[in-house]
């Protein structure tokens, strides 16, 4: 019997198996997939009106416009600069949060914050953002106020005017909104850790924070860096909202992101095939990205999600 | 599932929250709550028997249903439903309008609005990719997005065939046509040259720098005609009240919030002599174009506004706030001066007139470079732009029902009804002849809530509709147009402030209305999709509107020269070219060189 023979054996033995996977690759393919052949539009110059098949063919005209643009490098700038900020504070923030969450002792008090915490989730950006617009503003702003009274400054900043702030301003509206939600699936991790883990270290003399440490930490570092492998792809599409409401005219060098810059150069007037390019271009470096930390999550002995 | 129980009693109260929200911007709680009221029931309850319970009007509406000498259409008992879409921000009118309903019950049609929420090039743009279109659209001069991409069907040989329509458009049906030589929308605002109707005179001026009546009042009505003048007047008034009805005082706001941004980068082509063109300056004789953006006029008015920064007469947070802010600031009355379009803070107006706080009411200023001319006014030249107006998607299932209703709704009765309502209930004519609404119906339509939800207002705005004076007997087509409405429309305080200046209307503050050439405006010029002309004109905006806010928070003049040296800079880089011989070709092309 040849091998391809032992395998059709095998497989015909799975056959159920492979009969409720069916399912999931049409979906996949039908949704995933399929959708690539639009692609095709990037390199053309494509006319909703004309179709995929009469629009002229352009070679990579819509790649040389975006790499040619230096605005669109500044957007690819703010959109890796403001990500990589959020995905960093949220990650720590979330982490000590759920750390700090498993340290409370009464369970009332430790449900009650972690349900305030992330009810922020729950509200729309656009909430949010009047929200810190409102607390940033110069006349009456609580920040202002604040700092003021504390002598901090002595005339009101226009935090929304300065591009030295936006990237903070942004990193600090989804750290307020997400952290409580982020934070849930850590704490579901620190509770899967064996307790025979913490009364050995308490054996061995370790005080809180050495538990902390030694042990809650390590237990949950699996979790951690697939979720931050997992995030990794998403670190360009991350960033719309927050700029493209709190953005303005003065900001625009910092808060312009590579979806806005598609959103004004390709949907706006029209070019569906640059908003397709820089599609392409978003997709390839989120591949990279998440193949990058795959490789250096292998090295350092982690558990890989591939 | 206790999650899924959470999430839905917050999205249920943010709901709530939101519509609330929406009800207090316009000044009733009521509406809000109204409106709320519907969405919870489905609009299920709407039958065509069930006559409406609110409004005081639907009463007499109601009884004198028979004797509005409307003729109903044939196929008024089979309901059809067409969805619009408006490219204005705004909200639908209630489901139990008295007016509306009426109408619904004579033709059998509803138009279902939808309204924008957020960019309409970023709507538009989605719904070609798409290709999902609702079954009409009024896209304003964005519509030539939707016609180059086939959105629309031809009309040239349906208008024709309707007897009102041709009426309207049949003596410009020429000017309708596009390049591909077919007919895509019957144009909404305007008098265009016809058998019917004429052009009324302006009464208030649209767009300029805008300035509160008691700054004049308290300066004892002074000609204000150059920059000069109007911040000075403002700088005064500003000092002997720093702040008024409790909250500090703004000498001047600059509202530059998405595609609100004309406060932001408009205001030097009105300085130059021009009206509202575009995104370059036309020389009205020779018809040459050039960047005002650029000119020394933008230079010396952005260095003015610098030195009213720098004084505090401009306050810096105008430059980064939203729309919703600036017009809840105008609301309180403590803003003094502003560049705007009057339909862009009509709301705060109109809220502040419900106060009685009418000297706290704006006026337009005929503000230009000393010695130049102002043509802020236009008077129209009669001729559509081809885009401002609705067309009908190739997804309408019926256009031939909906095109007998636009044209039964141009009948004189129907636009009549839609306008002014009922002759005793809603207006009157005056000793003269002239007609004049009564002070409900007038309370109902300064009231942006109660006019949509009580009157015709929305269906008569979004149809064709007629405009102007009826050649026949001389009558206004609608308040708006009616210089006796006009007059007794205004309070005493108005009348007085008019009286003051020695003028009939404030419009007479400015110079004649300029008829405008054939090519006129060009923000309504159509450039191809994702050409170099289409790039141009982004990246002008795009570069003013960060340019601009920098030069006007410049910390003295010596940053002011650099940062403009650098803004030169950057707007040179723009392929100016192609988008400045992209509107040459159009003007010539129009004006037929």
């Amino acid at each position: 019997m040849s091998k391809f023979q032992k395998t059709l054996k095998k497989a015909a033995g799975q056959k159920m198996l492979y009969i409720m996977i069916v399912p999931c690759m049409i979906y996949t393919f039908i949704f995933s997939y399929y959708p690539l052949s639009g692609w095709i539009m990037a390199f053309q110059n494509y006319k909703p009106a004309k179709g995929y098949f009469k629009s002229p063919f352009v070679g990579f005209d819509q790649f040389m416009f975006l790499f040619k643009d230096v605005e669109f490098w500044w957007s690819v700038r703010n959109t890796l600069a403001m990500s990589l900020m959020n995905l960093i504070f949220s990650f720590v923030f979330a982490i000590v949060f759920a750390l700090l969450l498993n340290e409370i002792k009464s369970l009332g008090m430790k449900r009650i914050t972690q349900t305030v915490s992330y009810l922020p989730h729950f509200l729309s950006w656009i909430i949010v953002c009047s929200l810190v617009s409102n607390a940033l503003s110069t006349s009456d702003g609580m920040l202002n106020n604040a700092l003021m009274a504390l002598g901090f400054i002595d005339k009101p900043v226009l935090w929304l005017g300065d591009q030295k702030y936006f990237w903070w301003v942004t990193t600090f509206s989804s750290v307020w909104k997400e952290t409580g939600w982020n934070s849930i699936i850590y704490i579901a991790a620190i509770s899967g850790i064996d307790q025979a883990l913490y009364e050995a270290a308490e054996l061995d003399g370790a005080g809180r924070f050495q538990k902390m440490w030694h042990v809650t930490l390590p237990g949950i570092k699996s979790t951690i860096v697939v979720l931050l492998i997992m995030n990794l792809g998403w670190v360009l599409n991350a960033s719309f909202e927050v700029p493209y409401i709190l953005g303005n005219g003065l900001l625009q060098d910092v808060s312009q992101t590579i979806d806005i810059f598609v959103l004004k150069y390709g949907m706006s007037i029209g070019n569906y095939s640059l908003a397709t390019a820089a599609g392409i271009f978003k997709s390839v470096i989120s591949l990279g990205l998440v193949f990058g930390t795959n490789a250096i999550a292998n090295k350092l002995g982690e558990n890989s999600l591939m | 599932m206790k999650m899924k129980k959470l999430c839905a009693m917050l999205l249920a109260s943010s709901m709530i929250l939101t519509l609330a929200a929406c009800g207090s911007d316009n000044g009733t709680e009521q509406s809000g709550q109204d409106s709320s009221a519907q969405e919870s029931s489905g609009g299920q309850s709407q039958t065509p028997e069930s006559p409406a319970e609110s409004g005081s009007e639907s009463g007499a509406e109601d009884s004198q249903g028979g004797q509005t000498g409307l003729v109903p259409m044939e196929d008024a008992d089979d309901p059809i439903t067409y969805t619009f879409f408006v490219r204005d921000p705004g909200q639908a009118p209630a489901d139990d309008n008295p007016v509306i309903q009426k109408i619904t019950e004579l033709t059998g049609v509803t138009l279902k609005f939808e309204f924008l929420v957020g960019d309409l090039d970023q709507k538009l743009g989605t719904m070609i990719a798409g290709g999902d279109y609702p079954d009409v659209i009024f896209a304003g001069d964005a519509a030539t997005k939707l016609m180059d991409a086939g959105a629309f069907i031809p009309l040239e040989e349906e208008i024709p065939k309707y007897p009102n329509l041709n009426a309207m458009y049949g003596d410009v049906l020429k000017y309708l046509t596009q390049a591909d030589g077919h007919v895509y929308n019957m144009e909404i605002y305007g008098t265009f040259l016809n058998d019917v109707t004429e052009v009324a005179p302006p009464f208030e001026c649209a767009i300029g720098f805008y300035i509160q009546k008691a700054v004049l009042e308290e300066a004892g009505y002074p000609e204000i005609h150059t920059l000069d003048e109007y911040f000075q007047v403002i700088e005064d008034y500003m000092e002997k009240h720093p702040d008024i009805d409790g909250v500090k005082t703004s000498g001047f706001e600059i509202l530059g919030d998405g595609w609100r941004n004309w406060a932001l980068l408009n205001p030097a082509q009105n300085l130059l002599g021009a009206g509202n063109e575009g995104a370059i300056f036309v020389d009205q004789q020779t018809f040459e174009t050039s960047f005002y953006q650029i000119s020394d006029t933008a230079h010396d008015f952005y260095k003015k506004l610098n030195e009213e920064y720098l004084k505090g007469v401009i306050v810096p947070e105008t430059l980064t706030q939203s729309y919703d802010e600036y017009i809840s600031k105008i609301t309180t009355g403590s803003v003094l001066g502003f560049y705007d379009q009057n339909w862009n803070f009509g709301s705060a107006q109109n809220l502040l007139k419900a106060d009685g706080k009418y000297e706290r009411t704006y006026v337009c200023l005929p503000i230009t470079n000393p010695g130049v001319k102002d043509g802020y006014l236009d008077k129209s030249n009669g001729i559509p732009t081809a885009t401002n107006g609705v067309g009908i998607t190739i997804n309408c299932e019926n256009p031939e029902r909906l095109l007998r209703f636009f044209d039964w709704i141009c009948q004189r009765e129907v636009q009549d009804y839609l306008q002014w309502g009922e002759e005793g209930v809603d207006w009157n004519y005056t000793e003269d002849g002239g007609k004049v609404l009564t002070a409900e119906r007038r309370a109902i339509v300064y009231d942006t809530a109660r006019n949509r939800d009580e009157t015709g207002h929305t269906l008569w705005n979004y149809c064709p509709k007629w405009q102007g004076i009826y050649k026949a007997d001389n009558m206004p087509c609608g308040a708006g147009e009616s210089p006796d409405e006009y007059l007794a429309s205004q309070s005493d305080y108005d009348r007085q402030f008019l009286e003051a200046y020695g003028i009939k209307y404030p419009a007479e503050l400015f110079s004649d209305p300029i008829i405008r050439p054939q090519y006129y405006p060009v923000w309504a010029m159509n450039l191809e999709d994702g050409s170099p002309a289409a790039v141009a004109s982004t990246k002008i905006t795009d570069v003013t509107m960060k340019c601009y806010p920098r030069l006007i928070l410049a910390k003295d003049e010596a940053e002011y020269e650099s940062l403009w040296a650098d803004f030169l800079k950057e707007f040179n880089a723009i392929d100016l070219e192609a988008y400045q011989t992209e509107v040459d070709r159009q003007i010539a092309e129009k004006m037929g060189r």
